[in-house]
This record gives structure tokens, sequence and C-alpha cells, in this order.
């Protein structure tokens, strides 16, 4: 294929996917695999394998970007065609003798530390890991590529039966949200923007991050813990955020149970306040496009250590912080700052956008994301059940540790992501129990 | 007011493929009205109509529908 060939088969990352490129970026440089993300779906059964093969390939030549190769071209980024591109399926089959969901955990975790340079890596893969009964389907993707929103509109367009319902997800040439809501603003409105959110940051460094984890270690591995609360627990937690966070601040209560969780877990940690990006989306809620690439901004939450001590304090905090983040609008700051952050080197990009402007160190304390409420239909995956499902992403370390939420039925789940050997899976177990007390209010209830 | 509030939650807020068969009693939230735009939209409002609106009544009762919205916002204007 030519040159020229090749660059008509190109497509250009938005500002929000250099956010995410950058962050690869860091990862790698820490000899990690880069910004891997996984959403595994865990199923009754095998699924209807031949269907889903079809439909994959069916997702494949509709969306022909999911085989591409991302690669520098001068100083921008390009998704740019393979000549020959290489399969997106695979099986992975449990060993007699091994127990399924042994094999599960192992087999997740491999497929999330595989190592490649960045121009190998496939954009998105689909890896169905089968056990004597059961199965899990995960996909994996390049957090490029797309975010979790994205993922899981890839998913429903893999179960989805409906043709006409398939056909209503936008093709990849739709216009990046990020850019749309740019283009709302004169330039002068933008340096304006850019200024709010530059003096916002300056305002959040001016405390020391509380870091967590063995920082004089150096990372290996990605490890993960999936832990669920059934369905009466769930009600519970959602009772405390909606007295302590009111309607709007579910997310908020997650995370600042985690905050407090932590600071009891290692209550020397140094550092002056914990601070949290979190990401908001773009995409309007039920919307199937953009179905490709990043659409969301980072905001922060913040707490020192003295607010900690007291819930209603913290929470009330919290609250008013987002509230009043959302009213200066500096969420939509921070679109401008990703825009011009993308024409600095990645390593650059990085430093800027995610080290403390105070003492270079890391800014977040741990990274944290709310997928939100999942439903699929009984046994809609291909004639599968899907019993529960959780998320993954790679991560820089420091800080060596994500908290990925979502509901399904009912149910709240909370997936663990660390990095090993900086946070040991015992040091999470131990973490979980403090953030089970805190989630659902024990202390709160006992006083 | 409810043709504002319409306009505003289906361009930035909410995907409705024919916003036009929506009705003012349909149920918001089962649309996908989540907390964050529930937060924007409490800020559009004030903003745009000029109210302040209580933390302590961000409640489903209120923001369920247009008609409850309208009604909660008239409430607070007078």
């Amino acid at each position: 294929m030519t040159k020229k060939r090749e660059l008509e088969l190109c497509q250009p990352l938005n500002p929000a996917d250099y956010f995410t490129l950058a962050m690869d970026d860091e990862i790698r440089r820490e000899a990690m695999p880069g910004s891997l993300c996984g959403f595994a779906v865990e199923l009754d059964k095998w699924p209807e394998i031949n269907e889903l093969v079809s439909r994959i390939d069916e997702f494949v030549a509709r969306f022909p970007l999911a085989l591409a190769s991302l690669q520098q071209q001068g100083k921008q980024f390009y998704w740019v065609q393979r000549p020959n591109p290489r399969p997106v399926f695979y099986r992975h089959f449990c060993p007699e003798g091994e127990e399924e969901h042994i094999f599960q955990h192992a087999t997740v975790q491999r497929l999330i530390n595989l190592r490649e340079v960045r121009e190998s890596t496939a954009p998105i893969e689909f890896h169905l890991i089968l056990g004597r009964q059961k199965s899990c389907f995960l996909l994996r993707w390049l957090h490029p590529f797309c975010d979790a929103r994205g993922a899981e509109l890839i998913f429903s367009y893999l179960s989805s039966h409906d043709k006409a319902a398939r056909d209503r997800f936008d093709t990849p040439e739709t216009e990046a949200l990020v850019n749309g809501q740019l283009r709302k603003y004169k330039w002068w409105q933008k340096i304006h923007l850019f200024y709010k959110a530059y003096r916002y940051i300056h305002q959040l460094d001016c405390y020391s991050s509380i870091l967590h984890g063995q920082s004089d270690q150096l990372p290996q591995q990605l490890n993960f813990q999936v832990q669920r609360f059934d369905e009466k627990q769930t009600q519970i937690i959602a009772q405390q955020a909606r007295t302590l966070c009111g309607l709007t601040g579910t997310s908020l209560y997650y995370l600042g149970c985690l905050m407090r969780a932590l600071q009891q877990l290692e209550p020397a940690a140094i550092g002056e306040a914990y601070c949290v990006p979190y990401a908001f989306n773009l995409r309007k809620q039920k919307a199937v496009s953009p179905v490709l690439g990043n659409h969301v901004g980072p905001l922060f939450a913040q707490a020192t250590r003295p607010l900690l001590e007291n819930r209603e304090l913290l929470f009330s905090h919290l609250t008013q912080q987002n509230k009043h983040v959302i009213r200066q609008q500096l969420d939509y700051a921070f679109l401008p700052v990703m825009q011009a952050a993308s024409w600095l080197s990645l390593k650059k990009q990085g430093q800027e956008l995610r080290q403390s402007y105070k003492n270079s160190k890391e800014r977040s304390s741990f990274w944290f994301s709310d997928i939100g409420q999942l439903n699929f239909a009984p046994n809609s995956f291909f004639g599968a059940d899907i019993s529960g499902l959780f998320h993954l992403s790679q991560l820089s370390s420091p800080p060596g540790l994500a908290l990925l939420c979502c509901h399904y039925r009912k149910q709240l789940t909370l997936t663990y992501n660390f990095i090993e050997p900086l946070f040991s899976a015992e040091q999470i177990a131990r973490l979980h129990g403090y953030m089970t007390r805190e989630l659902l209010g024990y202390d709160a209830l006992q006083k | 007011m409810k043709k504002k509030l319409r306009d505003f939650i289906f361009s930035e807020i909410i995907f409705i493929p024919e916003p036009n068969q929506f009705s003012d009693d349909d149920n918001l939230i089962q649309a996908g009205l989540d907390s964050m735009g529930i937060m924007r939209l409490v800020m559009y409002i004030e903003d745009q109509f000029g109210v302040a609106l209580p933390d302590a009544e961000i409640d489903p009762d209120n923001l369920h529908s247009f008609n409850a919205l309208e009604r909660w916002v008239c409430r607070h204007k007078k």
C-alpha cells in the first residue's frame, strides 16, 4: 500500500483521544502495556459462537477503524489502516482439571497485561473465555480508541439482534463531540475558558495529593478484584448516598467513601488532600453515537484530611464543590486545555495535565469511574444470560489504584484495579472491608 | 418555559430519536436524565429563570417530567 493510500484511510485523534494517549504513553514509560482497558461480561453458559463471530465480522466491516494501527505523523497521531489486519476474535478454553473461575481471572489478567508496541496493539479485541459450562466475554481496547461508554455501545451493538437497531449506531465519520463543543466558542472565549481551567488546577495544586501504595516499587502487573453488593445492600448504599449527597451525588458518594476507606487503611500516608479525577461525558444519555473515540473531559474532587473525619461534612463539601464546578463551567473549561495540550509531546502533555504544579508529583490519589446503570435483557447475549460484569483499566504508578463502579440488575459492582507490587491483593481485600463499612454507613448507623 | 426546558434537555442532556413525541408528562428520569444531567439542568434553570432551587428539593417528584419541572420552577418564581 502506498503512503498516499494509507493517508487516505487514516483518521485523526480528537483532543480527548490525546488525553488518553498521554496516559497510554505514561504507562508505557513505566514498562507496562499502555492504556489497555476491558469490559467483561460473565455468562451462565457458552453463547452461540458462530452467530457471535458473524456479528463481530459485521461490526468490523462497519467500523474498519477497529483494525487500524495508531501511528504518529508529524506532531499528530492518526488511526491508519493496516495492510494486513490481524484477527479480532479469540477463544480461550479452560484446560481439564483447572477451576473455571481461576482460569477466567488468570486469562483476563494475562490479556490486560500483554505488552506490545503501540503501533502493533489492536484498537479492540474480543476474547471468549470458555469454561466447561460458563463463559466470559471480554472486550479489550486501547483507551484512545474509545472510552468506557463507547465500549458499552460496542457491546450493545454486538448483542442487538435487531438489524434496524444496529443500523442506528453511528459510523466513525461522526464528528467528535469535543470538537463540536469547542466550535461553539469564539477564540477569546476559549482563551477565557483556558485560563479559568488553569487557575482551577493551580487552586487544586495548593495541596499536595495523598498517595498510597509502595511508591518505591517498580510496577509489574495490573491485578483486579471484583466485589458485588446484593440487592438489599445496594438499596442501603443508594439511600445513604441520597441522604448525604442528594439525588445528584451518587458518584461523589462512592469516591468520598473510598477516600475515607483509604485513610483508614493507611492513616500515615503522606500528603494533604485526596484529589480524584473523574470523567464527564459529552454524549447525551441514551445516544448510540458517537461509538468510537473519547468524548470526555476531566473533573476533580478534592478533600483535605480534616474534612475526611466527618462524613456529613465531607459529602456536603464534595457536593458543593461539584455544583461550583458545573456552575462555573469548569468542566467545559478543560476542553480548550485538552485541545491546546494535544500539540505538546505526549510526555509534556502528561506532565501538564496530570502532575501537580506544586511539587511535580502525581495529582491523582486514585482513578475513578462510575459507569452507571447497565441493562441487558435475560438470555440476550447470543442465547446466554449475563450473570455479572466488571471493568478493567491499566493505570499509571502512582497512583496505582483505580475504582470502577457500575450497577447491573440492581446490584452495585465495584472493580478494584491495582498495580502490583505497589498494592497487594490482601491490601485491597482490607480496603474493601473499610469501603463496605463506609458505603453501608455502618459506623454512622452505630452512633 | 417548557419549550426552553425541552430545547435544553434534548440538545444537551438526553438523546430522544423523536423529541416531538415525548410528552410533557413522560418520565425524564427513565429517558436518561442522570445525576450529572440533573445538576446541569438545575444550573440552567437557575441562570435562565432567575430562581434559586433548594438542594433539598432536587427530588424525583420535581424532576420526573416537564410538567413537574414547570410546577417546581413556578413555585419558586412566586
